[in-house]
């Protein structure tokens, strides 16, 4: 278990390793860079002056230097200056990182809430309307674009309620209840998605396990269905269920970013599309490595609790 | 009634109406103190509060409250003029030696808002810096603005309240571009690029907080120079970059104030319909739909061909099209009553793309014709990747291949376009420019003087040159209009950049926001200092 | 446990000489919701093969006389800001997201499957590395990814299609690598092995075939994400540039603005993204269930 655990580490440094040498070059890959923007917002551009700017903010030396003093700010725990604020990057970004995270972790609720329910109940009741009812459902949630279906809740909420949400942050100790609706909505528009990937699975995880032979011997003993199920076919079942929710928080950054866009919510998502725009590399590559690592960890989570649940992988692998 | 009576009376009616709706409202109710305004941002600051180092509205409208100017236009009245310049900092002013020195004679305990004192030390360090004088105490890192100090000999400070500008020649434009909002003073201790994060100036409203990307807040400054102002306790300044979310915001009331330039008629008119009692402004915003043709390069090298392309363009249909009417036709300079520099309507009339659009289409096929050049002209149009320029080129795209002329739309992001444009990468492109202020030096130098870097045309004409040298020292208004008018048409004739309108902005606020009057030009109205909510 | 053997590309209990018909009835009877996304793909298939004559306007054409305007019998979806069709313009929409969502899917698909299928394949050192290396690629949020890729490319569509493609290689080469493992250790391999064939015809003659069928799921499976990665980049000004009508880009900027006096602005551009994807995940569910039941679980 613990080569198995060194294993998985190793490995997982080397894969972020190889991601940071991605995000570099693939930045630095879009034409225009920090200065050609600031020279855009004053509505012209200078050559001379340019290299003046590129000197002061240290681009204008070989990208292997660049690459390497960034590996070196990151070990050092410098997250480096924002290049268009001017400030220290983790100033800029660490406001920003609560509210992501919390509409991340609501809209995971949401969704195991709805999908995993749904899931089972889709799986007890296969092939029946229910059963129809329930996939068409989470297939619907899966075909619409999130950030469509937050453009839909707005428009409904302005028709009927003359109302939107509130569009700064508010904090949950200044008023809990406007807190909690600011992000309810965005968290059901995102978590509506999400729990059609965790339904499906469930479903096909469940019916697959429902037909093993040792559930058979179950049913065939007299066990009486619920206690099968709930013991036995579920607890398997759940295997491939986790793997999904662990990939499926990281890939939360795709329909948080829109979300976050529509709904005007200060997040990291958001964010990190305009710096892109500002080609601000080091909020860019540090964002992005941030959640590189954030991925990288739940598959490694998840790979531990297959360790721990599946005892063929502790003994192997 | 007949109905050859009944229609002048109507309209007698609709104008005295009209008038009384659109005057400048007089003070009829008390201002009152207290509260704070939502105001719509449709990206976060560009440069924060550095306006000397931007030349977009997205850091002069919310960094405004932030400063103030020597002398400032009227707030209270719509249009812009020498006439219409009031003090700001400077109590008094005087034009000596025919316009060749200007003398500021400057109000006395105004603080900075860290507490230090105000004084021509900051004049002088401020338009030495501007002008990158020889011995300028500071270096902005951009400074787009240059050109328009080039006739500054130098500026003195003789005593804590005196700043002179020493011309060169004569050049009355000079108090116009004062007036501007891009003409803040900066404070003298603090260094230029502090700018950019925070703001310390003598404005109504201190900086309380910025939360990058989020939204601004500014304070009321206890110790500003006009008692009584500000009126507002404060200023909340919120990021909206979705134009949806933006418009839903304000017409549910979460924004009391949209941001300049950005309703567009049909937005105004949604909003109107939803809350009718919301105040809509049509207003100028001294931003001009404009082609501009690389004339070092083919096909535009031949100037046929740029006519033929201005006389294909039917100015009116675009406005229809493309704006749903929020536009006016007009040459380089903005017509009346918008601007006071612009040609008059008859005039307009003449020029290329104002007549019939059938009648401009043959004769935009006859110059093709004449030209010389083998048809039908292929050509590659680029324009930014913004929607509001999109939707300008494809219109005119549309118009150009009804002569014989195919383009080609190609995108170019933000970052790649004012090098491409500077190196002149292009053929031909449709582009939009702002004016920071109605006068013809801050327009013609920039855009249309032999070897200017922003005269994306490479247009060169010494004759027009020179015109512009003449308008600018010329001190008689009416002889002054009528170079700055023969230079719009001759410009226009030339096909040097063809002028396709001049946008209006229907600019909305709730009908709570009182003392707010809108300029036609969106630079210049943003300081909110005789602003105050009636709720 | 046994060893199930691989699926083979025919339905259960077809009989040998069932004509295309009678398939095809069987389908629709015992999978109605996978024969209802057919349905709808078809119809998507047709609309843009036959736009131009499907529309009613031009779709570029504006009508400044007519703008924001409500559905009515000459415009029967509205028209837009600038007084477009959007019927019109949202049945040539298909024709891009279609070509845009195949391309990007077979592109990303064959890449990502010719890479699954070596790597699974020889195994060892190669197989780590290139293990490593798709890891890294799926480890950078799809979007975000596409995004970098649009801004240094270009807007234009082959590089939208390229763009797209990218995120789906590491899981198309997952996939078809996990498939190659199980088939190879087939003792039908094994046996062809130790008749001296060579590795490559192995690759190609044997195993290949066996992966249809996951590969036919995979692509119907990244057609939907594909649909609707070009519709948010259409969305965010990133995809497909004008004139080309995109479902996407008829999302944004004016849509939501115009909202609340035209809401057919922003339904029914949706509504055919939605209908699109639904579609085909529909189909492809179907087709999972029938090609390869095993792979129900993934």
């Amino acid at each position: 278990m613990k080569t198995y655990i060194v294993q998985r580490l190793l490995i997982a440094l080397l894969t972020l390793l190889g991601m940071s040498m991605v995000i570099f070059v693939l930045l630095r890959l879009a034409p225009g860079d920090i200065v050609d923007i600031l020279f855009a917002t004053a509505g012209y551009i200078s050559p001379s002056e340019k290299q003046a700017i590129m000197k002061e903010l240290g681009i204008d030396r070989p990208y292997v230097i660049q690459y390497l003093d960034w590996l070196h700010q990151i070990v050092t725990g410098d997250l480096g200056k924002s290049y268009r604020y001017d400030l220290p990057a983790w100033e800029v970004i660490r406001p920003l990182v609560p509210v992501t995270l919390e509409l991340a972790a609501l809209s995971m609720v949401f969704a195991v809430l709805l999908g995993l329910p749904a899931g089972v109940v889709s799986a007890v009741r296969q092939d029946t309307t229910l059963d129809y009812l329930l996939r068409v459902f989470s297939l619907a949630g899966l075909a619409m674009p999130s950030f469509w279906l937050g453009m839909v809740i707005i428009l409904g909420l302005v028709t009927w309620l003359a109302w939107i949400p509130p569009l700064t942050y508010v904090s949950p100790t200044k008023d809990l209840k406007l807190h909690a609706i600011q992000f309810l909505l965005p968290a059901l528009a995102v978590g509506y998605r999400s729990s059609a990937l965790i339904m499906r699975i469930t479903r096909s995880s469940l019916l697959e396990v429902m037909r093993e032979d040792y559930i058979r011997t179950a049913w065939a003993k007299g066990q009486t269905g619920r206690i099968v199920i709930w013991r036995h076919a579920l607890k398997n079942a759940l295997l491939p269920v986790v793997t999904v929710i662990g990939i499926e928080f990281a890939f939360l950054i795709g329909g948080l970013v829109v979300t976050e866009t529509v709904f005007n919510l200060p997040g990291v998502a958001r964010f990190l599309v305009q710096a892109i725009l500002w080609r601000d590399y080091p909020v860019v590559q540090n964002l992005v490595m941030f959640t590189a690592i954030v991925v990288i960890l739940s598959n490694l989570i998840v790979d531990m609790l297959y360790g721990v649940l599946d005892p063929r992988v502790r003994y192997g692998g | 009634m007949t109905r050859s009576r009944a229609l002048p009376l109507l309209g007698v009616l609709i104008l005295v109406f009209s008038t009384l709706t659109l005057a400048t409202p007089a003070q009829t109710q008390t201002p009152k103190s207290g509260r704070t305004l939502n105001i719509m941002l449709r990206e976060d600051l560009s440069q924060g509060f550095a306006i000397h180092e931007s030349s977009t509205i997205s850091t002069v409208f919310p960094a405004a409250p932030c400063f103030n100017n020597l002398v400032q236009f009227d707030p209270a009245k719509p249009i812009e003029s020498t006439d219409t310049i009031v003090g700001d900092l400077a109590e008094k002013w005087s034009w000596q030696d025919n316009y060749r020195n200007l003398v500021f004679f400057l109000r006395k305990n105004v603080k900075w808002h860290d507490g230090k004192p105000f004084s021509s030390k900051d004049v002088k360090f401020t338009f030495d810096m501007l002008r990158e004088g020889p011995d300028a105490p500071a270096k902005l890192r951009i400074n787009p603005r240059k050109d328009w100090y080039a006739n500054v000999e130098a500026v003195e400070a003789p005593d804590p309240n005196t700043v002179v500008f020493r011309l060169k020649r004569a050049q009355p434009s000079l108090l116009s571009m004062l007036a501007s909002g891009y003409t803040p003073i900066y404070a003298a201790h603090i260094p230029p690029a502090n700018y950019r994060t925070t703001c310390v100036g003598t404005g109504p409203f201190k900086v309380k907080e910025w939360r990058k990307g989020e939204y601004l807040d500014y304070a009321k400054n206890p110790d500003y120079f006009i008692k009584g102002r500000p009126y507002l306790d404060g200023l909340h300044y919120v990021v909206i970059v979705e134009r949806g979310t933006r418009t839903a915001a304000l017409q549910a009331g979460q924004l009391d104030v949209a941001f300049p330039g950005e309703t567009t008629k049909a937005a105004a008119e949604q909003l109107k319909k939803a809350v009718p009692k919301l105040v809509v402004t049509p207003v100028g915003t001294a931003v001009t739909d404009n082609i501009i043709m690389n004339s070092k390069k083919p096909p535009f090298d031949n100037p046929k061909v740029r006519l033929a392309v201005s006389y294909a363009i039917d100015r009116k249909g675009l406005i229809q099209a493309v704006h749903q009417g929020a536009g006016v036709p007009g040459a380089a300079m903005a017509p009346r009553p918008y601007g006071v520099w612009g040609m008059a309507d008859k005039d307009l009339l003449a020029l290329p793309g104002y007549g019939q659009p059938a009648d401009m289409k043959a004769k935009a096929k006859k110059l093709l014709a004449e030209s010389g050049v083998a048809q039908p002209i292929r050509v590659e149009m680029v324009t930014r990747a913004i929607a509001v320029y999109v939707d300008m080129a494809s219109f005119v795209i549309n118009e150009l291949k009804q002569v014989g002329i195919d383009a080609t739309l190609k995108q170019i992001e933000t970052a790649q376009w004012h090098a491409m444009a500077t190196r002149g990468d292009y053929q031909i492109g449709a582009n939009l420019t702002g004016l920071g202020v109605d006068d013809p030096d801050a327009n013609l130098y920039e855009n249309f003087a032999c070897g200017s870097p922003r005269n994306y045309s490479f247009y060169c004409d010494e004759h027009v040159t020179k015109m512009i040298d003449q308008q600018s020292q010329e001190l008689d208004p009416k002889r002054r209009l009528g170079i700055v008018v023969t230079i719009q048409k001759k410009l226009e004739e030339d096909a040097a950049r063809p002028v396709l309108d001049h946008r209006i902005d229907y600019f909305t606020f709730w009908p709570h926001v009182k003392g707010l009057v809108p300029h036609h030009n969106i630079y210049n109205f943003a300081r909110m200092q005789d602003v105050w909510s009636d709720k | 446990m046994a060893v199930r053997p691989a699926a083979i590309a025919v339905p259960a209990g077809a009989r040998p000489h069932s004509g295309v018909w009678t398939i095809l009835a069987r389908f629709v009877r015992k999978k109605p919701l996978g024969a209802a996304g057919g349905v709808l793909m078809a119809l998507m298939v047709l609309t843009a093969i036959f736009a131009d004559v499907l529309q009613t306007h031009d779709p570029i054409a504006t009508n400044a006389a007519y703008t924001l305007g409500s559905p009515n019998l000459e415009h029967w979806l509205g028209t837009d800001h600038l007084g477009r069709d959007i019927y019109s313009r949202i049945v040539h929409g298909a024709r891009v997201s279609l070509v845009v969502g195949v391309a990007s899917t077979l592109l990303g698909s064959v890449l990502g499957g010719i890479i699954g299928l070596l790597s699974g394949y020889i195994g060892g050192k190669t197989d780590l590395i290139t293990q490593r290396i798709l890891d890294i690629l799926q480890g950078l949020p799809l979007l975000v990814l596409a995004l970098v890729m649009s801004a240094a490319l270009g807007p234009s569509v082959q590089n939208v299609v390229i763009a797209i493609s990218i995120p789906i290689i590491p899981r198309a080469a997952r996939v078809i690598r996990s498939s190659v493992l199980s088939i190879r250790e087939m003792q039908y391999v094994e046996a062809a092995r130790s008749l001296g064939v060579q590795h490559l015809r192995v690759a190609f003659r044997h195993i290949l075939p066996n992966t249809i069928g996951p590969f036919i799921v995979l692509c119907t499976a990244q057609l939907g994400s594909a649909i609707l990665v070009e519709a948010t980049l259409s969305y965010l000004g990133l995809g497909v540039p004008e004139p080309y009508p995109s479902w996407g880009r008829m999302l944004s900027v004016s849509a939501a603005e115009y909202a609340q006096k035209a809401p057919h602005l922003v339904l029914f551009p949706g509504i055919a993204i939605s209908l699109a994807v639904f579609g085909s995940n529909l189909l492809g569910d179907a087709l999972r269930d029938t090609l390869d039941p095993r792979l129900r679980g993934s």
